[in-house]
């Protein structure tokens, strides 16, 4: 009898969730109102990548909340509908499909891995949407339908190995995590410090999740490099630095620079053992401008007082306030009309990381380069930065190095 | 645990007819519905629904007629979706390398990937290299006798060790990216321009569909069918009653994989990529909750899981019940494995007839009571 009944609930359930799913189908969100305008957040809010894409998100809520306080964009509140990506790309090109075509966005503000931008890419050329990408990349592409605000590589690899050769190190060691990025910078840098008549002593690569790095540190040893360069993604930092502290290695005894190494990451995987080494990024939470302390102190006020800001989220924040210059521009939503907009190449923000401006051709931003030192209180201070905004190069046309070794794009 | 499902046997022959009317109603649902919904993005999604439910059929095929569990099918799912991708990722770049090629530091096609140059020659592929490949792990693992959870175990070992092959190999196969921007075989699918190239894919994959339900439908209803069932019940029993247990569970296995792998080149051409996510082991999962909360064991049951489970996540987009989801999902699958072993189908079946027996017995009662 009582097992009969639990059966009849879980049907029950089952009835409930099948019809809030078919009922679901039928509602479509539109393009909004006479007031307001909807723009799609498409991020993964479950999965591997939930933790980092979180911080982008709340970026992007954090700006949008703040322009509809500002009295909105063409007079219009902006709404916004959160797909979930899932951390899968199949999954991200699903739900960026079912943002622009069912519930009609205006935009999209979203993805965070080189996958799933990818996954997306043909779905927002052949709808002619438009994604704005935050993140910093392995560059080798420029999509009309694409505004990429994180740094293309030589807005922050580049800079970071000339840093490194102007400093006097000369061995390097390149380390990384084993996907496109790492394996894309990689090749750039690999071709940079050729180029500058220096030697690469030896290139690793790690499983995603790798967690034992005792073979590549015997490697590192035997090396014997001045500097190793660390593309590693996530968790295998935590592991590495970990294990390199438990023989009593520290930046004296090997530095590192690392590129995927945030304030975020900072903080997961624990300030004392990063202390003195070195990262490259366009913005830090300490950054020195007037428009970053109201931006951290918004979004510690929003998000509570222990969340820091990292590049990523500051580029996700300079997004929305860029799409919203664009529209202004085009004086309209319309898709292709900001386009036009943004090919104007006058687009531009004083943003937390200084004065940007979106380059009409490549879609990428011009922005400043900072080098910095991670410190114990688990900040990340400037020890040097680009006297102006770098331009974006993605293909790298523009670097003799790098044409002389073939890296371009494809025909 | 199969006692559980020998109902299935008891009343099959009614319950067979109402399986095939239930597939009759969804594919003529699914083949109206690109007439009435608007835009593509939908019809898209339900073109890939179609694709996982031929997965689906695959496995039960395997696990629910034959008792085998296998919870590596995304690598067959994978192979196929590759073979296909690369395909089609040539005709874009006409037969010269890509771009993860070019950036892992090749100047030439490699040799395995030039068959895929050519249409027909990819199509053979599909089929041919799951079959083969499965057809050479199976004859291995079967002679040796390997059942049960071993069984499961290497499958899901071959899943990881392919798909590690995949990850690690990014100059030939595009790493953790996989193979992304492509069109479909008709060219472009996605936007209202190019409805018509994604209707002639949807109406295929339709048909590929209802063939794969026919097949499966006809191979269970005979003696083969009886047969797979015997082995699940009882293997040792099959076995010396003279029946060559292995090459049953062999053609079934590698049968299984092609079908995989067909429902694998047909996704790319809705999904526009493939990357390795497809091959992991939780997708893999994922693909045997479809058929256990659809109902296994019945063909039906594989195709309305995968429907069920992927619109329902299709929904699901965001606020709590996104975060919610996955702990819904794994309810909705322990609450299936331990008080419906039939799933949605066996709840249908077991409690339909009853239902209309006593409204009718009801009916019967008020009609005697007016007289």
């Amino acid at each position: 009898m009582k097992k009969g009944l639990i059966k009849k609930i879980a049907v029950a359930a089952a009835a409930l969730c099948f019809t809030m799913t078919i009922s679901s189908c039928g509602k479509a969100a539109g393009t909004g109102d006479e007031e307001s305008v909807t723009v799609g957040l498409l991020h993964s809010l479950t999965g591997s990548m939930a933790i980092s894409e979180k911080a982008v998100s709340d970026a992007e809520k954090l700006a949008i909340e703040e322009i509809n306080t500002a009295g909105g964009v063409l007079g219009k509140q902006i709404k916004f509908i959160e797909e979930d990506g899932a951390s899968d790309p199949s999954t991200f090109a699903t739900k960026a499909e079912k943002l622009i075509d069912q519930d009609k966005v205006v935009t999209v503000f979203g993805c965070w891995t080189s996958s799933s931008r990818k996954a997306v890419k043909p779905v927002f050329e052949d709808y002619n949407a438009l994604l704005w990408y935050p993140v910093q990349y392995e560059g080798m592409e420029a999509s009309e339908n694409i505004v990429y605000a994180g740094a293309a590589p030589n807005q922050q690899i580049v800079p970071a190995v000339e840093y490194l050769i102007e400093q006097g190190y000369k061995k390097f060691f390149l380390m990384g995590s084993d996907y496109v990025f790492p394996r894309t910078a990689n090749m750039i840098i690999e071709a940079q410090v050729k180029a500058a008549g220096l030697e690469v002593v030896g290139v690793e690569y790690a499983d995603m999740e790798q967690t034992d790095f005792a073979a590549i540190i015997s490697k590192i040893e035997a090396a014997q490099p001045d500097v190793i360069l660390n593309t590693l993604n996530g968790s295998g930092n935590v592991s590495f630095f970990k294990q390199m502290s438990e023989k009593n290695y520290t930046s004296e005894d090997y530095m590192t620079m690392s590129f995927s190494i945030a304030e975020e990451e900072v903080t997961a995987i624990g300030p004392a053992l990063l202390t003195n080494h070195l990262v490259s990024w366009n913005y830090y939470q300490t950054t020195d401008t007037a428009k970053n302390k109201d931006f951290v102190a918004a979004y510690k006020a929003k998000f509570g007082e222990n969340r820091v800001t990292s590049d990523p989220a500051e580029a996700a924040y300079i997004n929305v306030y860029l799409w919203k210059a664009a529209v202004e521009k085009a004086g309209s939503f319309d898709v292709d009309k900001v386009i036009e907009a943004i090919e104007s190449g006058e687009i531009s923000f004083d943003a937390p990381e200084g004065m940007v401006t979106l380059n009409g051709d490549n879609h990428h931003l011009a922005k400043p380069v900072r080098i910095g030192e991670i410190r114990a209180d688990g900040l990340i201070y400037e020890i040097k930065s680009t006297p102006a905004p770098v331009e974006p190069d993605p293909y790298l046309t523009t670097y003799d190095w790098a044409v002389a070794a073939g890296i371009q794009p494809l025909e | 645990m199969d006692t559980l499902l020998k109902p299935a046997l008891h009343i099959e022959k009614k319950s067979r007819r109402g399986y095939h009317i239930t597939f009759a109603v969804i594919a003529a649902m699914l083949a109206l519905s690109p007439f009435i919904i608007e835009g593509t993005s939908l019809v898209q999604f339900l073109g890939k629904c179609m694709c996982y439910a031929i997965v689906g059929i695959a496995l039960d095929l395997i696990w629910g007629y034959t008792g085998m569990l296998s919870l590596g099918h995304g690598l067959w799912f994978c192979l196929g979706g590759y073979a296909m991708a690369m395909f089609l990722k040539l005709d874009g770049t006409n037969g010269k390398i890509t771009d993860f090629m070019q950036t892992g530091g090749l100047t030439e096609l490699p040799w395995f990937w030039k068959p895929f140059g050519s249409f027909p020659l990819t199509l053979i592929l599909v089929i041919l290299i799951p079959a083969l490949f499965a057809g050479i792990v199976g004859y291995f693992v079967f002679r040796s006798r390997i059942k049960g959870v071993y069984f499961s175990i290497i499958t899901q070992a071959l899943t990881w060790a392919v798909y590690s092959l995949f990850m690690a190999n990014s100059k030939f196969t595009g790493g953790n990216n996989g193979i992304t921007d492509i069109a479909s075989i008709f060219g472009k699918t996605k936007g209202s321009a190019n409805r018509t190239n994604l209707l002639i894919i949807f109406f295929i994959t339709l048909a590929v569909l209802v063939l794969v339900y026919l097949l499966a439908t006809f191979l269970t209803g005979r003696k083969f069918g009886k047969l797979l069932i015997a082995i699940r019940d009882g293997e040792n029993r099959t076995y010396f009653s003279g029946y060559s247990v292995n090459s049953y569970k062999n053609f079934i296995y590698a049968m299984s994989a092609v079908l995989a792998a067909i429902a694998g080149a047909l996704f790319v051409n809705f999904n526009g990529s493939i990357t390795p996510t497809q091959m992991t082991i939780s997708y893999s999962i994922t693909m045997v909750i479809w058929v256990a909360v659809g109902g296994r064991g019945t063909i039906i049951g594989a195709v309305i899981g995968a429907f069920f489970i992927n619109l329902c996540e299709y929904n699901f987009s965001s606020g709590i019940l996104v975060e919610a989801w996955q702990f819904i999902i794994g309810a909705i699958f322990c609450l299936t494995i331990l008080l419906f072993k039939g799933g949605i189908v066996g709840i249908v079946r077991d409690n339909i007839p009853e239902l209309i027996r006593r409204i009718k017995n009801r009916k019967n009662k008020t009609a005697k009571e007016a007289a």
